[in-house]
This record gives structure tokens, C-alpha cells and sequence, in this order.
């Protein structure tokens, strides 16, 4: 018996069916920004560069330094990024008028990709998890991590298109490293925004560079500040839209481009949303897998009682 | 090949140089390994935080399972679309699928960095659904069990034919039981591939902005799906060759013919689907006298050289061109695999016009991560020599049989599939 040009074409056909259903691909809901959530809003403008906020964090987070030794012999705490000792880090850009310095840490995404990938969910929005830490509340959208269902595959690594999870990769046993705003220094007894979260950086900046706030407000005062000075800003602000929206919000100085400053050119739509679509279509639901292994075993067992069958007349000759 | 071919138990001495050597390969390799568990993924690797997997993930689970697919294609051809002619394949077939997927379920409990937590994966209430790598790690879990199921008509068969009356027992009274649930445990074998393997696509969606526009695609799953059939395909071809010049196995050059022809349209689909994407999403642009455009095409090659040669009846022929093109067969699907993976990876990703933006991170494989590679590759070879020597897996040219076709041996017994 011969492969035949049909089957190839039978073949063709399903693989083809499989493709088109992929491609039609029901879109999954957008996430919207929780009314609730917090973040913070970074104004390039203002920050002079002093790393307050850096070594604020590192206090806050118990993290160690990042020692480095200079020519003479000086030591520094000088982290070069982000990496698994550092969750906030200061960085300059050269830029016409002087040096525009740039703040990186989580930003805490509307719709992170972190979050979609995370297999137990280690990484999740407070509140929303799989399994609750003690003292989380749903709706700050604070993209918070349980070390306890982290198995350390570092995908969250891989998704984050700000590259901002770390790995303690000289480290037997090892954590992923990463901003969550300070949820650990949230006051239950306080009222409002300070029961929630309460980021060092932001207690610590001497020029209110970097604010803690509602998401919503913090984006009503980036608009007032572009429309009260707009030859002082770009006439946009990072985190509105991008990849979905992000809950820490950044004003860049006319000239600069946010680009310049490190953060990636992304569309509007998330990376999650999109991921989930296409990955989630041929699923339907749960029903294919289910169907197509009844289809198949039937069709396996029936194949074989025929073989059976025949082998039988063969062997009564 | 007709059902009567029985497979038999190679037999011959098990440490022979040839297994000394994957040994060594593999005892350097697991130094390494512990070494890893006291001192963390970052001394033995070149890994970073931009380059988190490495070559573990892409060469050891891509790669590892897009050749232990040849069980998977093999079980298609066989069961569903019952070309019986393909029985004398599936037992080496299925046997390296579960000694690769096996291993590439060990690698990655080297690559993770809180391994001790992964007991808590089969905890349902826990798995976050939208995780490629989730449904990636569980089908791979259960679909390893599945192989080695599969694998167990072998043993009970040699087991059958021991001359120790308690396993000649087993062996009698499991294997037919097992027969019989066979069908149930042959769907799931075929289900859990094509779900994990276009997972592995998948896997890479979520990364769009980090891999370059020629690489990431809605259609990652369809195309890993497809590659990985092609893969399977050629390996099976390449290991029967290898086997037969070894222990002189079966080697029909008609079946292998027809099963190349299928291939072939395995390839081409992958070429047209690969292609027509690019067009159709206006991605044409990206195509240059750059590096990104030189790895696609030299790509399409890969997979159109072994397709036009398996068409070639010149090729269909000669055991040693089939041979080559079957190499290149599972040397295409790799090299897509790798590239979607790492080549074409950057973490800060792309410019508009296609050109890598630069991060402070480089990779290139260390020594010790190269070493853990190659060891598990050797001991799947070892593992693979050990169970055909010792079991019934591999279809041995008989010449007395080849005439006469009298050929119901004592194996016939028991769970012959």
C-alpha cells in the first residue's frame, strides 16, 4: 500500500483547517487599567540625578550593593542596571541641553506579559493571583511575586519587554528580583493610598521627579503638565497606550525621544493579549483536544480490529 | 514490509567502546550538572539576564523533542492513517522519543532555577492556562509517561521470552492486556504532540518585540507543528540507515520512499506557509543583503533541498543520498528552531526597519553548558543502545526470512504491534 497523492492531500487539507481556525482567532478582551490601581509618574524634566531613589530602594528592599572599585582605590554602590541587587536604577542620556537622566524599575504593567506567562502564577496582580500572599488586595493592580510557586524558569524574562525581571544567577537557590512598589511598606493603619503601597523612591526624591499615586491621576497630571508647558515636554505620555498601558507613567523633555531614554517602541495592543488570541483559538474552549482524542481512539481501535481481522484470513489459508 | 517482521533483542556485549565513550561523555556532563545545584545556573552557563535560556531550552527541549517526534509522525502514518506497512518503525521510533523527551524534561530541571518548587506543577488549581510554558511543561510531563508505555511492549515482550519463568509470566499476562488498551493510549500519544509542539510556537508569541519580524508570526505554532513532523520523519530515516549498518536492521528503500514522499509535502507546506506569511504580512520590507535575510533564506534552503531530493527517484534509490536527506530534513527543522529561539532573540529588541538594537548582553554557549548538551545527547545514544540490545525494538534483516516469508517467530506472542 502506497501513500497516495489523496492522503498527502487529506493531510494538506487538516493542517490547512488548522492554520485558518489559528488565524481566525477570536481576539481575547483588552485589559482595561483597574480604576484603583496605583503607579507612579516619572517627570525626565525634573530628575537631576542624585540616586535618592536608588539607594532609597536598596534600604527599602534590604538589597545589597552592587560594589564597584574605582581607579583609586574608592569603592561604589554602581549598579550599571537592573539586575538581581538592584530593582530601581538611575541612568543619564546625553542629550543637547545637558544630561537627561532616565529612572527604570517594573512598570507595573496594565496587561503584563509576566503575568501571562507565569506558569503558577508566582508573578501576578496583587489580589488576582492564583493564591493570595498574606495581606493582598485586588484592584492596586501591584504586579507582586510568591517565590513559594516560582519554579525559576526565568519566561517572565523572556515576555518582559522592558527586560526588567532579574535572576539571582550566582545563587543556589535563586529569586526572581523585581520592583513591586513597595507593598511591603504600606501601612494597613493608614488611610487611602499609603495603606496600599508606599514606594521608597518616591518618599525620598528631593524634586518630586518620581510621584506615587492613583494611575488615573497621575495621568490627569502628566496632560496638565504637557499642556501647561508644552515647549518643556513631548507631547505624549509613555504608558498611556503602550503595550497595553502601563500603571508607572513617564514625561520626556521636548527633544528627547522615549526611545533615548530606553523604553521600547510598543503597540498599543499587549503582547499578552495578543500571545493569548492566537494561542487560545484552536483550543476552543477545551472542546478540540476532547473531540480529537474520542475521533482518534475510535478511529485507532477501529483500524486495528481490522488489521486484526485480515490477519486472521491470512493465517487461515 | 509485511506484519510478520518481528522485531528482535540486538543482543552483544553492553560495554563496548563505542558505549565507554557516551559514557565519559556524559559522566563529564554530570559533573557539571552537580556543580550547578551547589553554585547556580550562572557559573556553568553563559546565561544572562538578556539571554536567560541559553541553549538549554532551544538545543535541549526544542531540538531534543523535534527528534523525538519521529515517534509522533511515525504513529500518525501507522495508526491513524493505518499504513500498517510502518509497524516495523514505530518501536526504534517511539523508543527515541521517549529517551529524548525524557531528557529534555531532565535539562530543564537543571535550567530551573527553584527546581525544588516544579513538584507543585500537576496542583491544578494553580495553573495559569494562558502559560504556553505551562501546557508545554504538563503535556510534556504526561506525554513522556505515554512513551515509555509505549515502550513497554518491548520489554514484555523480551520479558516473554526470558527463560526466567516469573518474567516470561509478567511478560505473557501484561502484554496482551496492554495490547488492548493500546488504541486508548495511541490517541493520547498523537494528541499531546500536536499540542505541545505547536505550544513550543507559541511559546514565543508573547516575546514579539525581541524577535525579529521574519521570525515571529501568529503562525509560530502551525510552523513548529509542522517542523517538528518533518523532523520526526527524517529522524526515523536516519536512525533505520544508521541501524542498519550497524546491526544490519530492516531497511526497505520503498517504504522509506514513500514515507520521504511525505516529507517532502511536510517540507514544502512548511517553504509555502513560511513564505506566504512574510507576503501576505507585508513583511517583505525586511528582506536585505543583511545578516536577518541571509538565515531566512539559507533556512527555505534547508528545507527545500532535502524536499526536492526526496522527490528525486535518483535519491529514492540510493541509501546514502536518502540518508543526507534525511540529515537535512531534521537539520532544517532544528535550525528554524534555534534561530526562532535564540539566533533571531534580542532583548531590546528590533527597529522598525529591522535592525537589532543594542543591549549590554551578549551570548555565546559556555563550555559547561555546551558539555551538559552534548552529555545528554550521549546518554540518550547509550540509553538507546542498552534497551535495543537487551529488548525486542529493532526489525533485523533475516535473509532465510527474506524468501520465504515463514517468519512467525516465538516473538509473535503478546503485544506485537
Amino acid at each position: 500500500m502506497r501513500i497516495s497523492r489523496r492522503d498527502l492531500l487529506k493531510g494538506a487539507a487538516v493542517a490547512g483547517a488548522t492554520t485558518a481556525l489559528a488565524g481566525t482567532a477570536s481576539a481575547r478582551e483588552a485589559v482595561e487599567p483597574r480604576p484603583q490601581a496605583v503607579g507612579m509618574l516619572f517627570d525626565a524634566t525634573l530628575c537631576v540625578g542624585c540616586r535618592a531613589c536608588q539607594s532609597a530602594c536598596k534600604r527599602a528592599n534590604k538589597l545589597p550593593v552592587d560594589l564597584e572599585t574605582g581607579e583609586t582605590g574608592g569603592q561604589y554602590d554602581a549598579p550599571r542596571d537592573l539586575n538581581s541587587s538592584t530593582k530601581n536604577v538611575i541612568k543619564a542620556v546625553e542629550a543637547a541641553n545637558g544630561p537627561t537622566y532616565m529612572k527604570q524599575q517594573c512598570m507595573h504593567c496594565v496587561d503584563p506579559s509576566c503575568v501571562s506567562v507565569c506558569m503558577m502564577g508566582a508573578l501576578h496582580k496583587e489580589g488576582e493571583g492564583k493564591k493570595k500572599l498574606p495581606g493582598e488586595r485586588a484592584g492596586s493592580g501591584i504586579v507582586v511575586y510568591d517565590k513559594n510557586t516560582c519554579v525559576g524558569c526565568r519566561y517572565c524574562q523572556i515576555g518582559c519587554a522592558f527586560n526588567v525581571p532579574k535572576f539571582e544567577w550566582f545563587d543556589a537557590f535563586p529569586l526572581i528580583v523585581k520592583c513591586e512598589l513597595c507593598r511591603h511598606r504600606a501601612d494597613p493603619k493608614q488611610e487611602g493610598l499609603l495603606s496600599i503601597a508606599n514606594p521608597a523612591c518616591c518618599e525620598v526624591c528631593p524634586r518630586e521627579a518620581v510621584v506615587y499615586g492613583r494611575r488615573e491621576e497621575l495621568l490627569a497630571e502628566a496632560k496638565r503638565r504637557i499642556a501647561a508647558s508644552p515647549a518643556r515636554y513631548q507631547q505624549h505620555v509613555y504608558g498611556e497606550k503602550e503595550g497595553g498601558g502601563t500603571q508607572v507613567l513617564y514625561l520626556a523633555p521636548a527633544g528627547v525621544s522615549f526611545t533615548q531614554l530606553g523604553l521600547p517602541e510598543l503597540p498599543d495592543r499587549s503582547q499578552a493579549s495578543f500571545s493569548e488570541s492566537v494561542s487560545h483559538a484552536p483550543y476552543l474552549h477545551g472542546v478540540t483536544p476532547v473531540a480529537l482524542y474520542l475521533g482518534m481512539a475510535a478511529l485507532i481501535a477501529r483500524n486495528r480490529k481490522r488489521e486484526e481481522a485480515a490477519e486472521h484470513r491470512e493465517e487461515g489459508k | 514490509m509485511s506484519a510478520h517482521d518481528h522485531p528482535k533483542a540486538i543482543g552483544g556485549s553492553l560495554l563496548d567502546r563505542s558505549m565507554l565513550v557516551l559514557l565519559a561523555l556524559f559522566g563529564v556532563a554530570a559533573v557539571v550538572m552537580a556543580y550547578r545545584f551547589f553554585a547556580g545556573v550562572g557559573p556553568v552557563s553563559n546565561m544572562t539576564d538578556g539571554f536567560t535560556w541559553g541553549i538549554w531550552e532551544p538545543v535541549n527541549v526544542v531540538v531534543f523533542t523535534g527528534i523525538g517526534a519521529g515517534a509522533y509522525s511515525v504513529g500518525l502514518l501507522c495508526y491513524l492513517l493505518n499504513k500498517g506497512q510502518y509497524h516495523g518503525l514505530v518501536r526504534p521510533a517511539v523508543l527515541v522519543g521517549a529517551i529524548a523527551y525524557t531528557l529534555g524534561g531532565s535539562s530543564i530541571m537543571i535550567a530551573l532555577g527553584r527546581y525544588w518548587n516544579s513538584y507543585l506543577l500537576p496542583w491544578i488549581p494553580w495553573w495559569n492556562l494562558s502559560s504556553a510554558l505551562l501546557e508545554v511543561a504538563i503535556c510534556v510531563i504526561v506525554y513522556v509517561t505515554v512513551l515509555w508505555i509505549e515502550v513497554l511492549p518491548s520489554i514484555l515482550d523480551g520479558a516473554a521470552a526470558s527463560r526466567s519463568p516469573r518474567w516470561a509470566a509478567i511478560g505473557k499476562t501484561w502484554g496482551p492486556r496492554l495490547a488492548k488498551a493500546m488504541p486508548y493510549i495511541i490517541a493520547l500519544a498523537i494528541l499531546l504532540p500536536t499540542m505541545h509542539q505547536s505550544s513550543l510556537g507559541g511559546l514565543m508569541l508573547i516575546a514579539g518585540p525581541k524577535i525579529h519580524p521574519l521570525w515571529h508570526t501568529a503562525l509560530l505554532p502551525t510552523l513548529f507543528l509542522v517542523s517538528c513532523l518533518s523532523m520526526g520523519f527524517g529522524a526515523v530515516v536516519a536512525l533505520v540507515t544508521i541501524l542498519n549498518l550497524t546491526w544490519n536492521a530492516k531497511h526497505d528503500p520503498k517504504l522509506f520512499a514513500d514515507m520521504s514522499k511525505v516529507n517532502a509535502g511536510m517540507l514544502l507546506f512548511y517553504v509555502v506557509l513560511r513564505v506566504a506569511d512574510v507576503v501576505w504580512s507585508g513583511k517583505l520590507r525586511f528582506l536585505a543583503l543583511d545578516f536577518p535575510t541571509l538565515l531566512f533564506v539559507a533556512e527555505l534552503a534547508l528545507f527545500l533541498a532535502p524536499a526536492l531530493m526526496f522527490l528525486s527517484p535518483r535519491v529514492q534509490r540510493n541509501k546514502g543520498r536518502m540518508f543526507g536527506a534525511a540529515l537535512l530534513a531534521v537539520a532544517a527543522g532544528a535550525a528554524y528552531r534555534v534561530d526562532a529561539y535564540l539566533t533571531m532573540y534580542r532583548p531590546a529588541g528590533w527597529t522598525a526597519d529591522g535592525k537589532p538594537i543594542a543591549a549590554g548582553w551578549n551570548y555565546w554557549p559556555s563550555l559547561g553548558e555546551t558539555i551538559v548538551t552534548v552529555g545528554m545527547a550521549a546518554v540518550g545514544v547509550a540509553l538507546f543502545i542498552f534497551v535495543s540490545r537487551k529488548f525486542p525494538v529493532v526489525v533485523v534483516e533475516d535473509v532465510r526470512d527474506e524468501h520465504t516469508h515463514v517468519g512467525s517467530g516465538p516473538a509473535k506472542a503478546a503485544a506485537s504491534r
